[in-house]
């Protein structure tokens, strides 16, 4: 199966590169969006995951649990095919950004909600008992004492949401993955188109990894 | 008509993408737990050879998207398409669940091999006996919320055009075209997804539960 | 701690490419092997086959008409079906002799190269670039490239689409042959590709698309109530069976078993059969 990485299909891919470049920025993009989105959803989800009301906790768990437990390729299907239906019509990369960032949000509030459980529930109810209201107190007190715990837990969630942009390949997206895929349907040059895909994506992803890792160790340390 | 998509040969139909998805989801499950342990394993006893080569496994894997694994194992591999599935699935996850096991393991505290290594324990006593049963503790959780994610993920063999129930689903999605019905389909294929997930994440939380007692 | 993680970076990078090249070189040994026989002559090519007991061949299971799967009866049937289903006859005297791998426009080329099937019956077009990489038989059909809209959408010929989005799937030479009559016509259109057909028409029905572009032929699965073809039809395409590029002598003996059918007036009956005879 040599022919798969033939010259000429290396060289037809070298002269293609910016679409290849287009793509990335695409999925450059939605991954940093995604990520200031979920880690928004987090924070909120998190504390509302130990917040003393009952109806709170409540609306944590629904949409933890759903988000969770369903796929992230139906809810970005559903987004892209279903909610034209109703007259709702958001662009694919709008798409990207809150697909991603809600599916991801999940998984952050749920690190965020671990984290504020970790720190000793007398740390909230001291500050409370200094005249912190309670998002002070969170803001001020806890979080900044859950910070060793959730950072690198936040760092792997990072990584996963570069990787889970690739779904938009899905749904004409135009990311890294969807171009990869449609100029490879093109001319069956799959083999360099992939080959190079999956290198991109590594280095993003391992520069991530290296980088939660160092987090991990000043954690463990400091 | 919202009727006509809760016939009974579309439920079959959407029935034989969930066992395609179940025989993707239990096999990768197996194939992934079996192959992560050992990563897993070999990186912590920083076994010669073994356990370099399970590093890199893990750091390569770790760090590329699901959706390319399928598209390479379908296309470089000449498996069937259930199993180019479990290959694909089995690959990427293997390596989360070695860092699982590498960290339960890591958890131990240093100082119990010490001892047991002065009772006279060799190496596959200690882990048989002192190390194992901790670490099944400090694992087995994690491990099987791992479960959920691959229920989740097997759904990117779509792509390739293995019909499993996410595909079934687009097919259905194909043919109907009333709003009614495509949220119908919508809710019906996500519904069994989250009764298949949120029931093995209970189990995983049932499980924690039992362990830390 | 600097300098392990560099060469851990490198070490890692370089085991990522070894892996790729490995799976490459060792596909391509045993693909080596297979040109240096079959460039003999079309027998040992046929003998591999008989050797494996059944003819693999990848088909389409969505396209009415060429090879669908019959919900009702779940079997695999159309006009592609029973062609490869006659060249399992010539090789093994046995029709039933045959595995069928089901294939969309984008897994049939890989799975022809991964050895998955020996060939491809799948409304697969003849072009150039293929050609590069595949063994084609002469076409056994002749399908131009076709537009479903919705009717409500007022749209009545290519030129209507100028600046709006068409749904092509993934794999198929749809893109090119409607870019190439978009030019023609003086407009531009841009693309959604899909992975598979049906996501094609779902884009269609929710307006993410203005139309939906494929050969005729696959289009015809896909008309409802709410939807029509165009009479616009371009880029007639011709359909090939593929195998291998080194496996020409294969290509031979299936060009064989097409004309010796085209000849015995077997073909048209087919045709016939399958309502196919314009």
């Amino acid at each position: 199966m040599a022919e798969v990485f033939a010259d000429y299909k290396w060289a037809a891919l070298f002269d293609d590169r910016g679409i290849f470049l287009e793509g990335l920025v695409t999925t450059l993009e939605v991954a940093v969006f995604a990520l200031i989105l979920a880690l928004v959803l987090g924070v909120i989800f998190g504390i509302a995951g130990v917040f003393p009301k009952t109806w709170v906790r409540i609306i944590n768990r629904i949409y933890v649990e759903f988000f969770q437990n369903t796929p992230l390729v139906i809810q970005a299907i559903f987004l892209y095919h279903a909610l034209p239906h109703l007259h709702i019509m958001i662009p694919v990369t709008a798409i990207g950004i809150l697909g991603v960032g809600i599916y991801s949000g999940a998984y952050m509030s749920e690190v965020f909600r671990s984290g504020i459980n970790a720190v000793p529930r007398g740390q909230l109810e001291s500050g409370l008992s200094q005249g912190f209201g309670y998002w002070q107190a969170m803001w001020h007190i806890v979080l900044p004492q859950a910070r060793r715990t959730i950072l690198p837990a936040l760092g792997n969630q990072a990584i996963a949401i570069v990787k889970n942009t690739s779904v938009l390949a899905m749904i004409a997206g135009g990311d890294l993955m969807y171009v990869s895929d449609s100029w490879s349907g093109m001319n069956m040059y799959y083999g360099p188109a992939y080959l190079t895909t999956g290198i991109i994506y590594w280095v993003i992803c391992f520069t991530m990894t290296k980088y939660v890792k160092r987090l991990e160790q000043k954690g463990a340390v400091g | 008509m919202i009727s006509d998509v809760f016939q009974s040969y579309n439920i079959l139909f959407l029935l034989e993408g969930l066992k395609i998805t179940l025989e993707i989801g239990v096999g990768s499950i197996i194939c992934s737990v079996i192959f992560g342990t050992v990563l897993g394993v070999s990186c912590h006893l920083k076994i010669p050879v073994l356990g370099q080569i399970s590093t890199i496994y893990i750091d390569i894997i770790r760090n590329l998207p699901c959706l390319l694994l399928v598209l390479v194992v379908r296309f470089l591999t000449p498996l069937p398409p259930v199993w180019s599935g479990i290959a694909a699935m089995s690959i990427f996850t293997a390596a989360t669940m070695a860092e699982v096991v590498r960290g339960g393991l890591n958890a131990i505290p240093k100082g119990q091999y010490e001892a047991a290594h002065s009772q006279g324990m060799n190496h596959y006593q200690i882990m048989r006996y002192i190390v194992l049963p901790q670490a099944y503790r400090n694992i087995i959780p994690p491990m099987m919320s791992e479960f959920t994610t691959i229920i989740k993920d097997s759904s990117f063999v779509w792509a390739v055009g293995t019909e499993e129930l996410t595909g079934k689903g687009m097919i259905l999605i194909g043919k109907y075209s009333e709003t009614g019905q495509l949220f119908a389909i919508f809710g019906t294929v996500a519904l069994i997804y989250f009764i298949l997930n949120y029931s093995l994440s209970l189990l995983a939380r049932w499980e924690y539960r039992r362990l830390r007692v | 701690m600097k300098l392990f993680g560099k060469k851990m970076m490198a070490a890692a990078g370089i085991v990522l490419l070894a892996a790729f090249t490995a799976a490459a070189a060792g596909c391509g040994g045993s693909s080596d092997q297979k040109a240096a026989s079959s460039a003999v002559s079309a027998d040992s090519a046929v003998q591999k086959i008989k050797d494996n007991g059944v003819l693999r061949v990848g088909v389409k299971v969505d396209v009415p008409l060429f090879g669908y799967k019959n919900p009702q009866t779940g079997q695999i049937e159309g006009f592609e079906i029973d062609l490869a289903k006659a060249v399992a006859k010539k090789i093994f005297g046995d029709e039933n002799k045959i595995q069928m791998v089901p294939v969309t426009a984008k897994t049939r080329g890989p799975l022809l190269d991964n050895g998955e099937v020996d060939m491809i019956a799948a409304t697969f077009t003849i072009n150039e670039q293929r050609k590069q990489q595949y063994s084609f038989t002469n076409p056994y059909y002749t399908d131009p490239v076709g537009l479903l809209v919705k009717k409500s959408d007022n749209i009545h010929s290519l030129k209507d689409l100028a600046g709006k989005t068409i749904a092509v799937p993934q794999g198929a030479t749809t893109r090119k042959a409607v870019e190439d009559a978009a030019k023609k016509e003086g407009i531009t259109v841009s693309f959604a590709e899909f992975p598979t057909y049906s996501e094609c028409k779902a884009a269609l029905m929710s307006g993410r698309a203005a139309a939906y572009a494929m050969d005729q032929s696959n289009l015809h699965g896909y008309v409802d109530a709410e939807t029509e073809i165009l009479p616009d039809s371009f880029a007639p395409q011709e359909y090939g069976i593929a195998m291998k590029k080194d496996n020409a002598g294969f290509r031979d003996y299936v060009n064989q078993v097409l004309t010796d059918m085209k000849n015995s007036g077997e073909m048209d009956q087919l045709l016939k059969k399958w309502t196919l005879n314009k």
